[in-house]
């Protein structure tokens, strides 16, 4: 320990806890985070809190209206479907499906995208320069296009579906790391590292990836708002999860048909894809500028 | 200049030739006969098959097979649909203009929203009217488009009654296909009544306009007043206003060439999310577009469609890509690469 620390506090805050402060500062990414919380606790919990099956089905009470609706029940909170089957329910299972996948896609996204980016970030020469042609022309095409004709080519179903997407959400993250990778390879630390005698997969290892990873988690939140819709639009369109599973994009398809008459059907699981995904911009948003406010500093 | 345009026209050129060789390899992928899914003709009789064998050049090597359809895609043949039997060359241009006209008008539509309230926030920046603005295209920005294209027909088409539920243009008008783009046909049909029939097809158009737009519009937005922003914190602006210039002078002598143009070819670009978007709403409100028809293919199996439509669509995304690159080159030329934009 230092004896003239000129930090009047115990211990100097690490970057992260800083970005941490700042992004603390803005209430209303403060939140957001709250609700992305309160939605990664539902998918987690939500099979052990809802009392019906998402694939019950009850000809008893078709399309029963929510609630609050004059002739609705306590027992179906948001009413039930065109089968009879709880709204409330299928939106929660719903939910696990659309978001859980959506994260696990971005995770794998962002493994690949990571270890590629890196390779073209600290190679120069042709082999880097013809991945920089491709993934410009890539990066300018929607992901959703890019999954449309991947599922076209694979066919409809969830499996392929996760491919898609996990193949149209690469590009970028190779983008962002290796632009990141091939600024950091210019600073003195690096090449501090680098005179030591450290190889390149130390050097990426131990001195990139720690301040890679604001980075990535800003990235990450993009991909994910970008994943969500893009697996519930293939689920809208029928491409995606395929029809008995509780998905919300294919619960926005099914309700379709009795949307006339039965407009919670469409509204509950539209507005639940809505929430996440501005919850997720939110803290997307907040990162970033917390991000930029510290770097300002 | 003449280097960068080569060297543009160059990844152009090879992009084009990858899309065409995955869409060749696409029919050996699909199921079935490969040259049923490069002809769409289901062979009958075993001379059909030798004969379209001869014509494919399937008795030569790979390398071969592949410039002869090239060669077939340029005269234009691109097969038959197998849902339909029509040549899909055909299908597909009474198909893809649907598509851009719903696309173009949208993208202007989110351009006159996007940019002058992305202008209004990035000068008041920090400020109420700031905050409101961005927090509203917050959640403009995360609506998924076809929940809020069936929130509109829920409630303008079916509750209000004010507009169409589906489809381009009223039954009562019969007008002749020549361009693909419907105000231009209407315009050039000998049609008694061309006034109400614009109107009508005005209205067929507004809500699915209105429903791309709208995710549009607040990126469009937010790439402004992130734009906007940055330039207003430049040195010479600052130098400007100790120039004695007034406020309005400084925004509009140096603020607005300066946050628009770096900006330019991403708000352009917009237009390939625009596109995607509308494939979706068009599957709602049925529109006779690229999309649905797309997906149409994709629901019954008609692999000559998918490999067909798959090639238009991502040519059409590169080639719109590589000439808004060189178009901004050309207005731009200081700028050395295009650079991804922060919102």
């Amino acid at each position: 320990m230092l004896k003239s620390s000129l930090y009047q506090e115990e211990q100097y805050p690490s970057p992260m806890s800083q970005t941490w402060q700042e992004f603390k500062k803005s209430h209303v990414a403060f939140v957001g985070l709250c609700a992305l919380i309160f939605f990664i606790v539902v998918i987690l919990v939500g099979p052990f809190v809802t009392p019906y099956s998402p694939v019950e089905q009850n000809t008893d009470a078709l399309l029963i209206p929510p609630a609050w609706a004059p002739n609705g029940g306590i027992s179906y909170m948001l009413g039930t479907d065109a089968l009879g089957r709880d709204v409330l329910t299928r939106v929660i299972y719903g939910s696990r499906v659309t978001f859980g996948i959506s994260i696990f896609l971005v995770l794998m996204a962002m493994l690949v995208g990571v270890f590629i980016g890196a390779f073209a970030g600290m190679n120069r020469g042709v082999r880097s320069s013809f991945l920089n042609h491709l993934l410009d022309s890539t990066m300018a095409i929607p992901t959703l296009l890019i999954a449309i004709i991947i599922v076209a080519i694979l066919g409809p179903g969830l499996v392929n579906s996760m491919w898609a997407i996990t193949l149209a959400l690469i590009p970028q993250f190779i983008h962002y790391t290796r632009d990141f990778v091939r600024a950091e390879m210019e600073k003195e630390y690096v090449i501090a590292a680098r005179l030591d005698g450290a190889s390149s997969m130390h050097i990426f290892i131990h001195s990139i990836l720690p301040n890679m990873i604001e980075m990535l988690v800003v990235q990450g939140t993009l991909a994910l708002s970008i994943a969500i819709l893009d697996i519930s639009a293939l689920g809208f369109l029928s491409l995606g999860v395929q029809a008995p599973v509780a998905e919300l994009g294919a619960m926005l398809s099914e309700g379709l048909d009795v949307a006339y008459i039965a407009p919670w059907s469409i509204a509950a699981p539209g507005a639940a894809i809505f929430l996440v995904i501005v919850s997720v911009n939110i803290v997307g948003d907040g990162l970033r500028s917390a991000l930029r406010n510290r770097l300002r500093h | 200049m003449t280097y960068y345009l080569l060297r543009r026209l160059n990844l152009l050129i090879f992009t084009l030739l990858v899309l065409c060789l995955a869409s060749f390899y696409l029919a050996f992928l699909f199921p079935g006969d490969e040259l049923t899914n490069l002809s769409g003709v289901r062979f009958s009789t075993e001379s059909e098959r030798l004969q379209s064998f001869e014509y494919y050049q399937f008795d030569q090597g790979a390398f071969l097979q592949f410039i002869r359809y090239l060669e077939l895609l340029w005269q234009g043949e691109w097969g038959i649909s197998f849902a339909s039997n029509e040549p899909l060359l055909q299908e597909i241009s009474t198909f893809l203009p649907a598509s851009i006209e719903l696309s173009a008008y949208a993208l202007i539509l989110s351009l006159l929203i996007g940019i002058p309230l992305g202008f209004i926030a990035g000068l008041n920046h920090n400020k109420l009217t700031d905050y409101t603005i961005f927090s509203v295209s917050l959640l403009g920005y995360s609506v998924p488009v076809f929940w809020l294209a069936l929130l509109f027909i829920i409630v303008f088409a079916l509750q209000l009654g004010w507009f169409p539920i589906s489809g381009r243009l009223s039954l009562l008008y019969d007008i002749p296909h020549q361009t693909g783009f419907i105000i231009l046909d209407i315009l050039r049909s000998d049609l008694a009544d061309k006034g109400e029939a614009i109107k009508d097809a005005m209205l067929h158009m507004l809500l699915p306009t209105l429903s791309i737009s709208i995710v549009t519009s607040t990126i469009i937005l937010r790439i402004t007043r992130r734009s906007v922003i940055e330039v207003m914190s430049q040195e010479y602006i600052k130098a400007a206003y100790t120039r004695g210039l007034n406020h309005s002078q400084v925004i509009f002598r140096h603020g607005i060439r300066n946050a628009i143009l770096p900006i330019m070819p991403q708000l352009a670009l917009q237009f390939t999310t625009l596109l995607t978007n509308a494939m979706i709403v068009e599957t709602i409100f049925s529109w006779p577009g690229i999309g649905n028809w797309l997906i149409q293919a994709i629901y019954q199996g008609d692999y000559p469609a998918i490999r067909a439509g798959m090639l238009a669509v991502a040519g059409l995304v590169v080639i719109f890509t590589v000439s808004i690159d060189i178009m901004h080159k050309l207005i731009d030329p200081k700028r050395l690469n295009r650079q991804r934009v922060k919102i």
